[in-house]
């Protein structure tokens, strides 16, 4: 078999066999899991949400907005020069949501009825518009992602089929993630009472949204800049400097909302209360929103040219600040309401890994067989082993 | 696309929903004509949405509209063909008893059951049994009046007198006694115990209907035989200890008749009540109403302890100090027809040996086994009681009378001390018309009889058992009392289960109430066992009870009687708000 | 008319004949030992669908007193649950109850995250699990009879009705009796008011139940978000659009052709 011409190519590393492992173990916990319940879990009346929830399908979506964001900013705003990311960009969010929607599956406890919400509407539920949303943004990712499969497989008619349908399922898929990246944060504007006042607000669905605008590109960084190293590319200053501002600047935006919604319902001293709750959420400002605005800010007042240290390092944070703050909101925030403590099982921790792992091993599998990176040339690119080592 | 946001927030649509919810009454054809409505509406808003979003987009705009109307018809088809129904709502799929299941506010007469404190000492519910048909209730309220006595909202208590009548109802043993055959069957196994037992009058004639024999089967040697076969050190008789109450007691009754009359008996100690009439103090069922209901008349009742509290005080001080034994090294264990004297067994005060030997901590009681408790140690020991040989009790503690044996039988304790009364008050043993004294006799609720005493006059008694017809004797009492009038009684005798202690809390439940037939066999029985078994039939005859008042005690009402055999009383109408009615 | 039960918890006495009912009619499972529907550690769970909790509390004379609580769903005027329910297995009927439909659940479990109450249980222990809780006897309830738990109780403790006039009715016997009733129908506002509405002598919170609740209905919140979606939604795809094309003309205008798809493969 072939693709693009050549032959299926796969090297096999030590940190790949690690991963191979992972998603052993994973099927089999998958398999257990399907046939015997949540029994494996250490999810509890108190806790009906744990890891997955947070990890699999809060986060996943989050860190998955890169998919959108250098989407829409390549497409629809039309920054020519951000295009060396947005394949990669758009195969990650691809990878994301499939891993995302296999994940929200593991832990849908009647699993056989995923199919469901389709035919009975729950309209009113937030959960339905995001099931909803989730499910289309899947298929339109698909068939964002699908010339780059059928050109590789030599199906040349269906894949500039797909081409063409690139701008409506671009803005589609804008439209699409702006509910469900907001409903997330929306979700949760059920729990008034439940959900610690430091985070719960009405403009939970902004924050989400915003949020996730700012971290979506951050993401794509991290990801451009491991896949830099793995398979030696070089390093895109203009995309990637483009992508830090606008994250910057969308993250003054949340920061600023955040930190004035807080002031406005008269929660800083809450805040600066000092106790568990207290410090996680400074803990999640300072990472997400403070320092990494610190530096974006004095990068550019002071007129520096961003460095590559710098706009990792920027977004490594950010991203960190949004893990931390979706933790905080299914977790932190619900802990009292919850009245008892839920630390993930072994078997949960284990999917978890075991999803990511498999999604790595796909991500891998199709950079080093189709064409996703621009100048990319899989005979002659020098194998992850070797960057790796 | 204002239809669309409409039919997001639209009562109709909603309404359409709930409809499907109720199943009961409705037609499904109905049913699916709602649902296609409304799918046909979503597919219609897909297309609507769609078709805005894709303005101008002149390559796909048209695929795209097949596309998701495809889409849109095949979910309203797979919705129209069943695929998706609301289902069965949870639940519902059990039963309620028939009287509950009567429309709106019809009200239920018999309803719920009685509640049960986790903590209590005599009784325990196993919910998986319970039917709720209510007839624990009924018992409770209607035949011993304890709820529905009192007021709503309840005190820091769950008023219970523990008789166990609810257990001897329960239909389907949800109810029974606090299970304690584990706990006894330890002492037993425990060579460095010495463990005794005391069977009351009433378990002789009711045990072996437990094993297939007759109702009233007198069993007394056997049910001794299987006690020792269980590996109890000593079986000793509870009729020692009631002949032991009838000396106490009739002489606690002479001393108030004379303090009434305005003579003081020398060995009056002072703290002795004078109140007229007495009351007994063998139930320990109605000896716990009357601290709820009547604590005023409590000066009435008899300081004298139960014959159970009697026999194991004397066991742990007499018996211990003639045997030579650690009265600690003693477990005292009672076999009763009473779920009550679980309860009574675990009182504070009733601790007199070891607060004598300066050891408050020891009971004097260590275990109460119910009848049907011991019957089950049998069986699970594998004897076949039917067939054993009898036994005689062991010696110290074990001889009893026909006046003991009566004390089984609603009246039978009046009867016993009138015997001895008799003999105390003239010196001379009653005539033969005094053995038999009918008037007492049988199950009707409140009994009065009236006899001439040469030398003392007439002497008015009165027996009451269950609790409900004590309560009228009591409102009666209560309201002489308060109106000044001067005592109707001398001694009125009361047991807290309808019959006395035959048909105890603690007994077999082969015949449930309100069945009465039972009940006259096991009394027929008893009076049997009086009139033609037992040697003697008058209490202060009792050869070891005379030795023991020769060698330990001293006097009847004596010094030591008193710190031994007498107790006292707790005052508990602060437990709850006591009502005279339902 | 959507019905409602008043509950009068001084005329409680514990007796639990309610839970059984429960059980009886709803066929759940006993496990007294773990999981006890009566006393101090009584918990809904999923086979609990209602308990009698015991509270120590002190009396209005001040002296030390118990109080027992009957626990079960509310059955919310407007229901989170219900509103958060994805597929529609949680619905409010117009007769009051608030009903679940385990044929149509995902076992998503955002309902027992929504409710203000944490009534919501599942049954873990199931490979395919349904979420648990109080169904208020739907069945008998249109069929006009009264739920299993409130004809079996022997102090009538509970009564059923409408649940507008049950309010009115709670308001008089709050009136008629200053000295014993706390001046408090719980359940009459909390979270936009429940079909099970509460009178007692003693705080609530002493008895177990979660007074820090929102006053309002909490699918009001959420309706405010989601029901401006769809305009957002359409302005979104219209804006979006909009600066697609003027961005394409832009692009056109300067390479001097016009790039028909303006995928990244041109």
């Amino acid at each position: 078999m072939t693709i693009n011409g050549t032959r299926i190519t796969f090297r096999m590393t030590p940190f790949r066999l690690v991963l191979i492992g992972f998603s052993l173990i994973f099927v089999g916990i998958v398999a257990y899991r399907l046939v015997n319940g949540l029994q494996m879990t250490n999810l509890t009346d108190a806790w009906p949400w744990g890891l997955w929830i947070y990890v699999d399908v809060k986060l996943g979506v989050a860190l998955a907005a890169g998919g959108f964001t250098t989407a829409g900013i390549y497409y629809v705003l039309g920054v020519k020069k951000v295009k060396s990311v947005v394949k990669p960009a758009i195969l990650t969010a691809w990878l994301g949501y499939c891993l995302v929607g296999f994940g929200l599956l593991m832990d849908l406890g009647r699993w056989y009825g995923w199919w469901h919400p389709i035919f009975s509407w729950g309209e009113h539920s937030v959960m339905f518009e995001l099931y909803m949303c989730v499910l289309l943004y899947t298929i339109v990712l698909t068939c964002e992602f699908a010339p780059v499969l059928f050109k590789g497989l030599g199906l040349r008619k269906v894949s500039s089929f797909f081409t063409r349908l690139t701008a409506p399922l671009v803005i589609g898929g804008i439209a699409l993630s702006t509910m469900h990246q907001s409903s997330l944060g929306s979700m949760y504007v059920l729990t008034l009472g439940k959900l610690n006042e430091l985070w719960w607000t009405m403009l939970l669905p902004i924050l989400y949204y915003s949020s996730a605008v700012a971290v979506g590109p951050a993401m794509v960084t991290c990801e451009t800049a491991l896949a830099g190293r793995f398979f030696r590319h070089d390093w895109d200053a203009p995309a990637m400097t483009y992508l830090a501002k606008w994250s910057g600047y969308v993250m003054t935006f949340y920061t600023v909302l955040r930190v004035g919604d807080l002031a406005v319902r008269g929660q800083l001293t809450a805040l600066f209360a000092l106790d568990t709750v207290s410090l996680m959420c400074l803990l999640e400002l300072v990472i997400g929103c403070l320092l990494p605005l610190w530096f974006f800010w004095s990068y550019k007042l002071l007129g520096r040219e961003m460095t590559q240290t710098m706009i990792v390092r920027n977004a490594v944070l950010m991203v960190l600040g949004v893990a931390l703050n979706r933790g905080n909101v299914v977790f932190t925030g619900m802990a009292k309401a919850a009245g008892a403590s839920y630390f993930p099982s072994v078997a949960e921790l284990f999917l978890t890994f075991g999803l990511i792992s498999v999604g790595i091993l796909i991500y891998l599998f199709i950079v080093e067989n189709f064409d996703v990176f621009p100048a990319h040339d899989q005979q002659a690119a020098p194998g992850p082993a070797q960057a790796h080592g | 696309m204002r239809r669309k946001g409409k039919s997001f927030g639209a009562g109709a649509r909603l309404g359409a929903i709930e409809k499907r919810a109720r199943r009961v009454g409705r037609k499904r054809r109905e049913m699916a004509r709602d649902r296609s409505a409304r799918e046909i509406i979503s597919a219609e808003d897909v297309d609507d949405m769609e078709t805005k979003s894709n303005k101008g987009l002149p390559c796909s705009r048209r695929f795209f509209l097949k596309g998701l109307g495809a889409a849109g018809l095949s979910g309203a088809l797979a919705t129209l063909s069943g695929c998706k129904d609301a289902g069965k709502p949870s639940g519902g799929e059990g039963w309620t008893p028939q009287q509950y299941n009567a429309p709106g506010s019809w009200p239920v007469q018999v309803r719920g059951r009685v509640p049960i404190d986790p903590a209590n000492p005599s009784i325990v519910r196993d919910d998986r049994k319970c039917i709720l048909c209510g007839q624990c209730a009924e018992a409770c309220e209607r035949v011993q009046s304890v709820e529905g006595f009192y007021g709503l909202p309840i005190k820091n208590d769950i008023t219970c007198v523990n008789c166990g009548q609810c257990a001897l109802w329960c239909p389907t043993g949800a109810i029974g006694e606090r299970d304690d055959i584990a706990r006894v069957l330890r002492v037993i196994g425990d060579a460095k115990l010495h463990v005794i037992v005391q069977t009351a009058p009433a378990t002789r004639i009711a045990i072996g209907e437990e094993f297939g024999m007759p109702a009233g089967s007198i069993v007394e040697g056997k049910m001794v035989a299987a006690l020792k076969l269980l590996g109890f050190d000593r079986v000793f008789d509870t009729n020692f200890s009631a002949d032991l109450t009838i000396m106490e007691e009739g002489t606690e009754l002479i001393g108030r008749i004379k303090a009434a009359g305005g003579q003081h008996e020398s060995e009056d100690h002072g703290h002795a009540p004078t109140a007229l009439p007495q009351f007994t103090s063998c139930s320990p069922g109605w000896v716990k109403f009357c601290e709820y209901f009547y604590p005023d008349l409590l000066e009435h009742m008899s300081t004298c302890k139960s014959p159970q509290q009697m026999l194991g005080s004397v066991a742990k001080t007499y018996y211990a100090k003639k045997k030579g034994i650690d009265p600690k090294q003693i477990v005292s264990v009672s076999i009763m027809p009473c779920t009550a004297k679980k309860f009574e067994a675990a009182r504070g005060e009733m601790n007199s040996a070891g607060a004598l030997a300066g050891n408050p901590e020891l009971r004097d009681v260590n275990f109460v086994l119910t009848t049907r408790e011991l019957a089950r140690m049998i069986k699970r020991k594998g004897i076949d009681l039917a067939n054993l040989a009898p036994q005689p009790y062991d010696s110290l503690m074990g001889e009893g009378t026909g006046a003991a044996v009566i004390f089984a039988a609603t009246g039978g304790v009046m009867e016993a001390a009138v015997r001895s009364g008799y003999y105390l008050l003239t010196g001379q043993n009653p005539p033969d018309a005094l053995l038999n004294l009918t008037a007492v006799r049988g199950l009707q609720g409140v009994k009065e009889a009236s006899l001439e005493v040469p030398g003392f006059g007439e002497l008015r008694v009165a027996v009451a058992s269950g609790l409900g017809n004590a309560r009228q004797l009591l409102d009666q009492i209560r309201a002489d009392k308060q109106a000044g009038l001067p005592p109707r009684y001398h001694f009125v005798e009361f047991m807290a289960c309808p019959g006395g202690c035959i048909s105890g809390g603690g007994q077999p439940k082969t015949s449930v109430p309100p069945g009465d037939w039972v009940r006259k066999e096991r009394i027929r029985s008893i009076y049997a066992i009086d009139a033609t078994i037992y040697k003697k039939r008058l209490s202060h005859e009792n050869k070891e009870v005379l030795d023991l008042y020769a060698e330990y005690l001293g006097q009847p009402n004596g010094e030591l009687a008193h710190r031994l055999l007498h107790t006292t009383y707790t005052d508990r109408s602060g437990s709850l708000t006591a009502k005279n009615k339902a | 008319m959507s019905k409602g039960v008043l509950v009068d918890m001084t005329k409680c006495f514990g007796c639990g004949a309610c839970t059984v009912a429960c059980k009886l009619w709803n066929e759940k499972k006993y496990d007294e030992v773990n999981k006890p529907t009566l006393g101090e550690a009584a918990q809904l769970v999923d086979i609990n669908w209602t308990v009698v909790s015991k509270h120590d509390v002190t009396d209005q004379g001040g002296h030390a007193a118990w109080r027992f609580a009957k626990k079960q769903c509310l059955h919310c005027v407007d229901p989170a649950c219900a509103s958060s329910c994805l597929v529609g297995a949680l619905r409010k009927t117009p007769e009051g109850p608030v009903v679940y439909h385990p044929d149509l659940c995902v076992g998503c479990r955002y309902c027992m995250v929504a409710c203000p109450f944490n009534i919501p249980k599942y049954e873990w222990d199931k490979s395919f699990p349904k979420v648990s809780k109080c169904q208020m006897c739907f069945t008998r309830v249109v069929a006009g009879e009264q739920p299993a738990c409130i004809a079996v109780c022997p102090n009538q403790v509970m009564q059923f009705g409408d649940r507008d006039q049950l309010v009115k009715t709670a308001h008089q016997r709050i009136a008629a009796n200053k000295g014993l009733y706390i001046d408090h129908l719980f359940g009459e506002t909390e979270v936009g008011g429940t079909a099970w509405l509460y009178l007692s002598d003693q705080p609530f919170d002493k008895l177990g139940f979660k007074t820090a609740v929102p006053q309002e209905s909490l699918p009001a919140y959420t309706w405010q978000i989601l029901s401006k979606l769809p305009a957002i939604l359409l302005g979104w795809t219209a804006i979006l659009s909009g600066i697609y094309f003027i961005n394409k003309r832009r692009n056109a205008a300067a390479e001097g052709k016009l790039d028909r798809t303006g995928g990244p493969q041109a």
